[in-house]
């Protein structure tokens, strides 16, 4: 059979047709149950101006006001003369020249920006990752190569911690090491959630590890051997290079489920970004708005994450 | 040079034993060039890996000048220096260009400087005729090259010999005379070779000796003229009929 060339731009239109039905279908959905978009509300809580109240230090007069563009020049004089200047906001001014204050008074704000509860969250999240994945990896790169290992001890320890964290949900990890060995240990719930997330990274970063260097041909480490290098020069020179080549695609799976998986540390109350999330939905009442701002946020992460692993595996298959 | 005493390797997979090297006594004298031949399954492969400990045996024992892989105390890295092995498959590390494949044991193990491991690499990869090849990686190279890369690999170890299991038995029979020329330069150059493979043009030429392997014993051990024109045993007479 002769290949024919098929078009393919008709069923990209189609894809986008399909979507923006599925979009028509949520939006009337919600409209059913009467449901109240209210977008507008939402960015106040990635970032919003802060106010600082600016006082009168003592009972004093207004003697002087310098308005500089949108900030104004107040000069207080005390009864014992003592001269006291802020600058507030122009427009949050709430006094004139020759006014009498009293101490405490607020004579106007400064505003300036600052990250609203959903930033903040996203860096609790993206800094529980990091330092999750990092340790992840060291604990899933040394587990690997004990379970690869000639001794039985390092072996039945390492399979062990394997078998455990991987036959038991993380919720479940997350509580013990909360509220079971960061009692006893007296840890903080930063660092139980962090140990939590680390040790469930870890074994199956272990697996991954283990899985890509039994894949390496045994070849490769005789003919490392017979050049006379030793095991773990072996190992490190010429195994682990191409084995970690061969493991990237399913190591980047694993973090992308990390940074969705730091979610569950919600439930020891760290405010990272669903519990900040969850929070910012108390006060607003927009669930729907801010649940997929959340969602997004999380896609934030990720999408950049897969497109770097994938733009590093190719970088590393030139040798192919 | 190499001793090999009563070597006996036993393969024991659920019960069933295999005495894969059964009961080898030889000696390879500085210079010479050993061509073992046999049938597939006769043990001559495992015989060589052991004489690189890649393997390790039953009973016996393998040394090369005097260091022995039997004694428990020798340092098989340091042993391994001195014996330098090319593979049927070649075993390239695909993830370094060809002078990183010739230059990280130099590194590594020799603890050579990098003008020096890399002038080192350059000359034999010359000597093996791919000197214009250096920096691509193996995945590029043919069969033939890459079998080259190896020998080159391995020489740049300095080895006291060279181990050769079945070299050209994965490569395309047009390539097949381009490593045969680069081992019968290394024999003239008076490199001590133990050579598995089933080239009997190879033996011929450029073996002092040949050795006859079948079911893991030691059959023939005998001139090259005399092995092909009026071999003893009687298993080597059958395989001869069959392979020439």
């Amino acid at each position: 059979m002769i290949k024919q060339k098929k078009v393919q731009w008709p069923w990209h239109v189609l894809t986008v047709l399909v979507l923006i039905g599925l979009a028509g279908a949520l939006y009337y959905a919600t409209s059913l149950m009467s449901y109240e978009w209210r977008w507008n509300r939402v960015p106040q809580y990635f970032a919003y101006q802060a106010e600082e109240a600016q006082r009168a230090a003592e009972h004093s007069t207004i003697i002087e006001l310098v308005r500089k563009g949108d900030t104004a020049e107040v000069v207080l004089r005390g009864e014992d003369g003592k001269e006291q200047r802020v600058s507030v906001a122009d427009n949050s001014l709430q006094w004139v020249e020759g006014d009498e204050v009293d101490e405490g008074d607020v004579i106007g704000v400064n505003r300036h920006w600052a990250a609203g509860p959903l930033l903040w969250g996203l860096w609790t999240t993206v800094w529980l990752s990091l330092v999750s994945g990092v340790l992840g990896l060291i604990i899933g790169l040394a587990t690997g190569l004990c379970r690869l290992s000639n001794n039985p001890t390092l072996r039945d320890l390492s399979t062990l911690y394997v078998e455990l964290v991987r036959g038991t949900p993380l919720l479940v990890q997350i509580f013990i090491f909360y509220f079971f060995i960061g009692t006893v240990l007296n840890l903080s719930r930063e660092f139980a959630g962090i140990a939590a997330l680390s040790l469930f990274t870890g074994a199956y970063v272990a697996e991954i590890i283990r899985s890509g260097v039994q894949s390496i041909a045994r070849g490769q480490n005789e003919a490392a051997r017979s050049l006379g290098l030793n095991g773990s020069q072996s190992m490190r020179y010429v195994v682990l290079p191409q084995a970690f080549k061969r493991v990237l695609p399913p190591l980047a799976g694993q973090f992308i489920s990390l940074v969705k998986d730091t979610s569950l540390v919600s439930v020891i109350a760290i405010t990272e970004l669903l519990k900040s999330g969850r929070e910012v939905i108390t006060t607003s009442f927009s669930p729907f708005e801010i649940l997929f701002c959340v969602a997004g946020l999380y896609l934030l992460i990720n999408l950049p994450l897969s497109h770097f692993a994938s733009r590093l595996e190719r970088r590393l298959a030139q040798s192919d | 040079m190499i001793e090999v005493h009563e070597l006996v390797k036993v393969f024991d997979t659920r019960g069933h034993i295999v005495r894969a090297v059964d009961n080898v006594s030889t000696t390879v004298a500085q210079g010479e060039v050993l061509v073992v031949i046999g049938p597939s399954g006769s043990g001559k492969s495992t015989f060589l890996r052991c004489l690189n400990g890649l393997e390790d045996f039953d009973s016996g024992s393998v040394s090369i000048d005097g260091l022995d892989l039997a004694n428990p105390k020798t340092d098989v890295n340091a042993y391994r220096r001195e014996v330098g092995m090319v593979f049927q498959h070649f075993n390239l590390f695909p993830h370094m260009t060809v002078l990183e494949n010739l230059c990280l044991a130099q590194k590594v193990v020799r603890k050579r400087g990098k003008a020096e491991r890399e002038a080192k690499a350059r000359a034999l990869l010359d000597k093996v005729g791919i000197g214009q090849k250096a920096n691509e990686y193996p995945s590029r190279l043919s069969g033939g090259q890459q079998q080259r890369v190896a020998i080159a690999r391995a020489l740049a170890m300095e080895p006291k010999v060279m181990l050769f299991d079945e070299p050209t038995s994965a490569l395309d029979p047009e390539m097949v005379g381009e490593v045969l020329d680069v081992m019968k330069t290394l024999a003239r150059e008076g490199m001590t070779m133990v050579c598995v493979t089933h080239e009997m043009g190879f033996a011929r030429e450029v073996a002092n000796r040949v050795l006859f392997f079948d079911h893991g014993k030691l059959l023939e051990d005998s001139a090259p003229e005399d092995f092909f024109n009026s071999p003893k045993d009687l298993r080597a007479q059958a395989f001869l009929r069959q392979v020439l």
